[in-house]
């Protein structure tokens, strides 16, 4: 499993959770320790400061005890989960911020027709990519985070998103194509 | 042939895996080269972040705290349940005499039916037989509960399980729902009213938030239980939400003659969870549940306008909830914009008016901050989302909508009461 990179394997995850769904505290805050860092990290790679990601990553294991009743096993791992739900109160967080919203349509309404060759020349800093990363559609951004931040595989993504593996492959495609075009108006 | 999606998933896989390299994964797929080369790169440029951690302190300090909230939050809902849900053995911890009152006072208001029937009756449904037994045993609780806040908690539970009897019976017997969402507006009022009764002010609002809380809470379960049910039965859970919001805004007025920043805060949380909602069902193409999302955020945020008017009639400083009325019309506007582009052609005049509600609330803001000489670097006028075309945008700015505001299936009133009737979302606009 992609997902999870830490030592515990997943029925050990699988018992903490069945476990906390029944109403277990101790056993939701072992899942707090196995899974805050990378909660964190989640959070913190998309709001870039202490503060928001601590204030963001409580808030997500907050919302998680608040909803695990509802949890259902799927092919994805615990994790995945809890970034869905760090994923929506991101999200929530930039809406109810205006000056630190992401989202700028205008930057990739225009298009744009670069040879590959002017691709190749470029050089794509992580701060921009992250920066292209968070200005993609929510859908495009969850997806791209998922796989190549998170390191999800496709059915782990496919699973925790509700999609065919198909279709997931299609929203990266779409997503890379995107943020190609937003990287060229950048560089311009 | 593959496609080209698959092509560049498996190449990319291939790559970072070390068993191909860019040009060899190119040369094997000549006729998407092109293409393919500049999404290549850059997936390969996106490098995972360095392993940033939170410090131990605040690891330390979130971890406790989340454990406070979990045992608060497991202690009210101890609180918060019926007493034959908690059992005759946990009864007799509390005190053999009370408990034995209450099996007393069960028998006699049941008349005949044993306690072992009214025991049962705990999981009857609308439609069963039981099901007036149990009726009949929350009102002996109703009787045996004397103080305020443990009747309006008592009364919140009971919407609790309204909401619960639904759910089950959507598949048991959906055309007994109408009867769980009649017993939910019933409880529903009964507790904003027992607030009300409340003498303490202090209590009274905590009361009023408390249930302002509970019913926003309710409107995200009753979104997922509508997302779940067939066509024919989400009328009727359409009109438990609107029966909700009606009790949102009614706890808040009460709220807000004591604490309209409070209530302020409250509504514009609930009126983002119902634009979120809306985004959400037009992405579906669901367009009716769009529609009537759109109609309850036009509710609210009418309502955050009369909270603002009411404090300033009554001589208080309104600046904090002009300003919070203000800035969130940005952020508004930017998902109706969204929900606008989703929006099949025949529905967009929906996303225009709640635009309208909106550019409203927002000028009515910037009126209040300008008077009290707080407009700081709030826009004026609102600033409305791209996808809107010039023609649409004069209307909303100029309140000329295609059709009029009160037309049918209009926004309920903003001081709706749950007292309108479970079907009615209630018409008209202030």
């Amino acid at each position: 499993m992609q997902g999870e990179k830490n030592t515990n394997t997943s029925s050990d995850i699988d018992l903490l959770v069945e476990r906390a769904i029944d109403g277990d505290a101790n056993a939701f805050g072992r899942l707090y320790d196995m899974h805050v860092d990378r909660v964190y990290r989640h959070v913190y790679y998309r709001v870039g400061n202490v503060a928001d990601a601590e204030d963001l990553t409580q808030q997500v294991f907050i919302k998680a005890w608040q909803a695990i009743h509802r949890y259902k096993k799927t092919a994805s791992p615990f994790l995945a989960w809890l970034i869905k739900i760090s994923h929506n109160l991101v999200i929530d967080f930039y809406r109810s911020n205006k000056a630190k919203t992401y989202i700028d349509f205008d930057m990739v309404a225009s298009e744009l027709g670069s040879s590959p060759e002017h691709l190749a020349e470029m050089h794509f800093d992580q701060q921009q990519i992250r920066r292209a990363i968070l200005e993609l559609p929510r859908g495009k951004q969850q997806v791209v985070l998922m796989r190549f931040i998170e390191g999800f595989s496709y059915p782990e993504i496919a699973s925790s998103l509700g999609k065919s593996e198909g279709a997931v492959r299609v929203i990266l495609h779409r997503a890379l194509a995107r943020l190609r075009k937003i990287l060229e108006k950048v560089k311009q | 042939m593959k496609r080209i999606e698959d092509i560049l998933s498996q190449c990319i896989d291939d790559i970072k895996a070390g068993n191909t390299s860019l040009e060899d994964c190119l040369g094997r797929y000549p006729a998407v080269r092109r293409e393919l080369e500049p999404l290549l790169r850059i997936a390969l440029n996106i490098q995972e972040p360095p392993d940033i951690r939170p410090s131990a302190a605040f690891k330390i300090r979130a971890r406790v705290s989340l454990m406070e909230h979990i045992r608060a939050s497991q202690a009210m809902k101890e609180a918060r349940r019926p007493i034959f849900q908690i059992g005759i053995r946990q009864a007799w911890y509390s005190g053999w005499l009370k408990a034995a009152t209450i099996i007393i006072t069960v028998v006699l208001a049941i008349s005949g039916v044993g306690t072992g029937t009214a025991y049962a009756s705990q999981g009857s449904l609308p439609g069963d037989v039981l099901y007036p037994v149990k009726l009949g045993t929350e009102q002996v609780q109703r009787r045996l509960t004397a103080d305020d806040v443990s009747r309006v908690n008592l009364e919140l539970g009971f919407t609790d399980t309204r909401l619960k009897e639904m759910e089950e019976v959507v598949e048991k017997n959906p055309e007994e729902i109408p009867v769980a969402v009649t017993g939910y507006e019933k409880n529903l009022n009964l507790a904003i009213a027992m607030a009300e009764q409340t003498k303490n002010e202090g209590v009274q609002a905590n009361l009023q938030e408390r249930i302002a809380l509970v019913i926003s809470s309710q409107l995200s379960m009753l979104d997922e239980l509508e997302d779940g049910v067939p066509d024919e039965v989400e009328e009727a859970i359409s009109n438990a939400k609107d029966v909700a919001i009606s009790g949102h805004i009614k706890a808040l007025q009460g709220l807000a003659k004591k604490n309209p920043v409070k209530a302020a805060e409250i509504n514009m949380k609930t009126m983002q969870g119902r634009l979120n909602r809306a985004e959400v069902e037009s992405e579906r193409g669901n367009v009716r549940e769009m529609e009537r999302t759109l109609q309850h955020f036009q509710r609210l945020r009418r309502f955050g306008e009369e909270i603002s008017e009411d404090t300033r009639r009554r001589g208080y400083d309104t600046r904090a909830i002009d300003e919070l009325n203000a800035r969130a019309t940005a952020g508004q506007m930017q998902i109706l914009g969204a929900i606008y582009g989703n929006a099949p052609e025949g529905t967009k005049g929906a996303v225009e008016e709640a635009m309208g509600a909106s550019v409203e609330g927002h000028e009515q803001a910037v009126k209040g901050l300008r008077q009290q000489g707080s407009l700081d670097d709030i826009p004026e006028e609102p600033l409305l989302p791209d996808e809107i075309p010039d023609d649409i945008k004069d209307k909303i700015l100029n309140h000329e909508p295609d059709r009029p505001i009160n037309g049918s299936g209009e926004p309920g009133n903003g001081s709706g009461e749950p007292g309108n009737g479970p079907g009615d979302s209630g018409n008209g606009k202030h």
